[in-house]
């Protein structure tokens, strides 16, 4: 499976990527973006089999890029992974259509609880 | 709904998380001792507003910011990072605290995106939650908006 890693941070983006090896899931492909606007292109051009998407980002917001992708008729399965994790976050989230949302800071056991329906 | 200014020991809590889950260090208070070199720091910055105005800041040595950088990129101790990494990995580091500051607060408080600069001196002591990396400072202030 392919998996598109979308936060404006690189060292973030290594982390998680890191943190999906450690949880078990460093035999799938991965796919970097560097924004929300970077990532609407990526899921256009490489169609992802799963996106995992920070929220506060820079051009394009996470929630910003799921609305734009569920409006465009995207139902590619879609995760957040922020370092906010508030109810109030995670209510938005699931009514845009994430399937789950991380809380940054994370352990593999995070990845492993929220993927494991996914992968 | 009134949000009081982030207190200290919500703050320290976000950066236990964060050393524990990202730097895999505990997060140990930082003891006074000799005023640490500042020459090379580096400050990163990030916002909250809405029902609570104002910012937090990490002040750290050019030096610590690298180790730290180090450690979340799961780096070779002698390999030099390129200072775009530091300031990213600092800045998100803060970004982290950040979120879990907001969090706590409550009501409607928006996170901004953090931005890194450079400082020649280190905050008062007395303003800052303190927290040790590898026995050198790293300092977080919470700086409420003026007016």
């Amino acid at each position: 499976m392919k998996i598109l890693i979308a936060d404006d941070s690189r060292v973030m983006r290594q982390i998680v990527l890191r943190t999906m090896r450690q949880a078990g899931f460093g035999h799938h492909d991965f796919v970097e973006a560097t924004d929300g606007a970077d990532a609407l292109d990526k899921v256009a051009a490489e169609s992802p089999d799963l996106v995992l998407s920070d929220w506060n980002m820079p051009n394009k917001t996470g929630i910003e890029l799921l609305r734009a992708l569920r409006g465009s008729g995207s139902t590619v399965p879609f995760g957040f992974v922020t370092s906010e994790g508030s109810d109030e976050m995670r209510q938005t989230a699931q009514a845009a259509g994430a399937m789950f949302l991380i809380a940054k800071p994370f352990t593999p056991e995070s990845f492993s609880d929220a993927l494991s329906g996914v992968l | 709904m009134t949000v009081e200014t982030p207190d200290q020991a919500l703050v320290r809590a976000a950066m236990e998380q964060v050393w524990e889950s990202m730097l895999y260090a505990v997060a140990e208070p930082w003891a006074p001792g000799d005023h640490p070199d500042f020459r090379n720091g580096l400050q990163a910055q990030i916002a909250l507003t809405g029902e609570w105005n104002g910012e937090l800041r990490l002040t750290l040595d050019g030096t610590v910011a690298a180790e730290i950088a180090g450690a979340m990129l799961g780096a070779d101790e002698d390999e030099e990072l390129p200072e775009l990494d530091v300031h990213d990995a600092v800045g998100e580091v803060l970004n982290v605290v950040g979120g879990s500051v907001k969090g706590a607060l409550g009501g409607a408080t928006a996170l901004g995106l953090p931005g890194v600069t450079p400082v020649t001196v280190a905050p008062d002591h007395d303003d800052c939650v303190v927290v040790a990396w590898r026995g050198s400072p790293v300092y977080v202030q919470v700086v409420p908006a003026a007016g």
